[in-house]
């Protein structure tokens, strides 16, 4: 088959932007879901819409469980971690708010942060070092110069695989009377995520990256008392849909709509696999992350972005080379070697920016579920190739 | 075919659809026997989504067990039912 008619590539290495292929578990839940769960969830008490509800339910103390959050109802399903980040950021923050933000944000933090700048909320940046990392002594100066709402910081990078010391920067919020808000879109499941460990206040996951859930479905907790204002209205299905406004209980508050079952039900499918697999995934994931981190400081001509060999980081290696645009590597990994990743600014460019591959971008691979020791030996062995030729 | 006689039943409404769910299984789970019903107007308002209907003999222990885990009934009522 021609490399352009290969759908299906030979090494998937693009974690970073969604898990492929999934466990037999997320998939087999998606087609119970299509085939034995087709009523409306929440919208009647025949046998089929219960059994949506149910299954919904089971899903969310999955999801609970998974992440240390006592009470499910505080774990809201989104339709992704870009839609908790909005409901997040534009349903606690007002304008005459101050917010600090770190620099390596994903737009899906930048752009509603922009939005919200433009009425009337001070946005104040941290600049990560050239690893990525956000110092927390940083934030602290910027947390104490002006009364502050909220901090907000990713849990890891997109771009850098940095893992930020989050736990640290709710500290410092907590202590200035802010509050922390996360993104934690490259951080469950590369990573073993305890909310109330952590002590923040929200934070938004994704469901189709580390997590091994399906796309279209993501996580927002919230903490108990943080009220956010909604930012979708209609129909909840349960008490109360005589009045016209939404009602107070979490989790109908935030789910407005007909729920996502196949993706949800996917999704606690994919909780239940990682309290069980999680651990040992996420030691195979180092362990190749480092080998392919070690292997491409190795070709000439490479440098790779963030932490050194050695500093933990979640599976994530991006490199530039100094001769090869990372556009033309990915395109010749994907033609030719059947090698999926992804070149670009990885729609970071505020990341970008802070190591300094704003102009160039970068080729980033992601590992994770499905990975081998055979991939990366492929993509060290065409990375060499590509860069000699 | 034997014909059950009407009998009288409490139900209680809840909030969310989550809330009653997670109600049913406390409560099965406590060996408290309940059955998910469409909410009816009885509750009050034009409820909609899902009630438990329950013998009324175990409604008092029910609610207290409800209460504990802070899944409290938004609505409590009677429905005549076989």
């Amino acid at each position: 088959m021609s490399a352009d008619k290969r759908a299906v590539p030979v090494a998937y290495l693009d974690h970073g932007a969604t898990s492929w292929p999934k466990p037999q578990p997320v998939i087999d839940a998606v087609v119970r879901a299509l085939t034995e769960l087709g009523g409306n969830p929440g919208r009647g008490a025949y046998a089929m819409a219960l059994d949506a509800s149910r299954a919904i339910f089971e899903a969310r103390r999955a999801c609970a469980q998974l992440l240390g959050v006592a009470d499910s109802r505080d774990l809201l399903f989104q339709s992704g971690c870009t839609a908790g980040c909005n409901l997040m950021l534009k349903g606690t923050l007002k304008p005459g708010d101050r917010v600090v933000v770190g620099s390596m944000e994903h737009n899906a933090v930048a752009r509603p942060l922009a939005h919200l700048a433009r009425l009337g909320i001070e946005i104040a940046v941290v600049k990560a070092d050239r690893t990525g990392l956000i110092d927390p002594d940083d934030v602290e100066r910027a947390v104490r110069q002006e009364p502050t709402r909220a901090v907000v910081c990713q849990h890891a990078s997109n771009l850098t695989g940095t893992i930020q010391l989050v736990g640290d920067l709710a500290d410092i919020a907590h202590e200035h009377g802010a509050i922390m808000l996360v993104d934690g879109a490259q951080g469950v499941g590369h990573l073993e995520v305890d909310i109330a460990a952590l002590g923040v206040d929200a934070y938004a996951a994704s469901g189709h990256k580390g997590m091994l859930g399906p796309q279209g479905v993501g996580l927002l907790y919230l903490a108990p008392g943080l009220e956010a204002d909604v930012q979708i209205e209609g129909g909840t299905g349960a008490g109360g849909s005589e009045s016209l406004e939404m009602p107070a209980e979490r989790p109908d508050r935030y789910e407005a709509g007909t729920a996502n079952t196949p993706g949800i039900v996917g999704l606690g499918a994919a909780a239940g696999f990682l309290a069980g697999e999680g651990a040992a995934q996420r030691d195979l994931e180092a362990d190749l992350a480092r080998r392919l981190h070690e292997g491409i400081l190795g070709i000439e001509g490479f440098r790779v972005l963030g932490p050194p060999p050695g500093v933990p980081r979640v599976p994530i290696v991006s490199a530039v080379h100094e001769r090869v645009d990372g556009d033309r590597i990915a395109f010749v990994l994907d033609r030719t070697y059947g090698i999926a990743a992804r070149a670009g600014l990885h729609c970071a460019p505020w990341a970008h920016d802070t190591v300094g591959t704003f102009e160039c971008g970068a080729v980033r691979f992601g590992v994770g579920w499905g990975t081998t020791g055979a991939h990366i030996e492929l993509a060290l062995r065409a990375l060499h190739e590509i860069v000699s030729s | 075919m034997s014909v059950r006689e009407p009998r009288t039943f409490a139900i209680f409404g809840f909030a969310t659809t989550h809330t009653a769910l997670a109600a049913e299984q406390l409560l099965k789970d406590l060996g408290v026997p309940v059955t998910p019903i469409p909410a009816p107007k009885s509750l009050g308002g034009a409820l909609c989504g899902i009630a438990l209907r329950i013998d009324p003999l175990d409604a008092e222990r029910a609610e207290l067990l409800l209460e504990r885990a802070d899944l409290s009934p938004r609505a409590r009522g009677e429905i005549e039912d076989v």
